[in-house]
């Protein structure tokens, strides 16, 4: 089973798309599946990275939830069929 | 509100009518439904019914068991759809070409044209559970005025002595020499807003003194001067109402994943860019 990122926003301008498949899978981390999704994307890693780590107005969401406060950040272990989300800063009202 | 319309592609009059008719009956097993004809034909003195709009620009007809009719001047059809939202469950709008809402057309088999729900030759044709369920699952048509009455209809609305709200709506400029913005596109996270969205709700419904919260935010376009996002609260009393009013749009703002592109006549950009 491979995971999908949702990307909003600028992000999805500069990944190209608004859905992008990767390998990673249950079992490896939301880090393999950010590496992979910015693999090949310089545009879009140089926005969210910064010296390998997260950019601090990065959000990234496993099913909802907010893996940077409610879980292990970028170590926390995929499950089977999770939907990874990537955007900045929200900007509604 | 759901908001869909009818249009012709080729079908005769009586065909778009049956159309119209049986969507109608069906919808209106789930509540109120409201019928907008638009007819460009329609301009000064040419209107097919006699006009009652004598002596002022809106004239009512009222009956004594609550029937009515009315004619006048100076509506559009978005007018009439906000005036229907306030009670009704269902609005049907015919004859308007690239309306923003989900459209059946009639008199063609080609469904792939943009925003259409359904494609058919004649009513026989239609699924009506189909095309009821699809509106279910589409963004309601909200106003101000939808949400309050909305609220005024709770079972608790015996112990509210205060209704406040927040309306947010396109700023054309920050300063007289601003470019002018002509609209902004709000992209959601869909699912997870709504979520985020019914949590806010419930959390600040869990208040003392506060009785019903209703959040609304608009996404797609919203045009300069258009209305993007509502905050409607019923509370006991006005202390606790205007708080969570505040509250209410602040943490809207802050926690629900929404994102917006502002278009000005100079410029294209995301707003969290700018900041």
């Amino acid at each position: 089973m491979a995971t999908e990122w949702k990307l909003f926003a600028d992000l999805a301008e500069r990944a190209g798309d608004k859905h992008v498949t990767v390998d990673a899978d249950a079992g490896d981390t939301v880090g393999d599946a950010l590496e992979q999704l910015v693999a090949g994307r310089p545009d879009l890693e140089a926005r969210v990275l910064e010296d390998g780590d997260l950019r601090s107005q990065i959000n990234v969401l496993r099913n909802g939830t907010n893996v940077l406060v409610e879980e292990e950040g970028l170590e926390t272990v995929l499950e089977e069929g999770d939907e990874l989300a990537l955007f900045p800063p929200v900007s509604g009202g | 509100m759901h908001v869909f319309g009818i249009c012709d592609r080729g079908a005769d009059r009586d065909a778009v009518e049956r159309v119209c008719d049986r969507l109608v009956d069906r919808l209106e097993r789930e509540g109120r439904v409201g019928v907008v004809r638009y007819d460009a034909t329609i301009a000064d003195g040419t209107a097919v019914h006699d006009s009652t709009t004598v002596g002022g620009d809106v004239s009512y007809e009222l009956g004594a068991d609550g029937d009515w009719a009315a004619s006048g001047t100076g509506l559009g059809v978005g007018d009439a759809l906000d005036r229907l939202a306030a009670d009704c469950a269902y609005a049907v709008v015919v004859g308007v070409e690239e309306l923003r809402h989900p459209t059946v057309v009639v008199g063609t088999d080609d469904a792939d044209e943009e925003g259409v729900v359904a494609a058919v030759e004649q009513s026989d044709d239609l699924d009506p559970d189909a095309i009821a369920a699809e509106l279910e699952s589409r963004e309601p048509h909200e106003t101000l005025h939808s949400l309050v009455d909305r609220v005024k209809r709770s079972p608790t609305a015996d112990q509210a002595g205060a209704i406040a709200t927040f309306t947010g709506r396109v700023r054309a400029k920050d300063d007289a020499d601003d470019a002018r913005t002509q609209y902004l596109e709000f992209e959601k996270y869909e699912g997870v807003a709504d979520e985020r969205m019914a949590a806010l709700e419930t959390d600040l419904e869990a208040r003392d003194g506060v009785l019903e919260v209703e959040l609304y935010h608009r996404t797609g376009v919203v045009e300069d001067g258009e209305d993007i996002v509502f905050v409607v609260v019923l509370a006991g009393h006005r202390e606790e109402a205007f708080r969570t009013v505040e509250d209410g749009i602040n943490r809207l703002k802050d926690e629900v994943p929404l994102f917006k592109k502002e278009v000005t006549v100079e410029d294209e950009f995301w707003v969290h860019e700018q900041s």
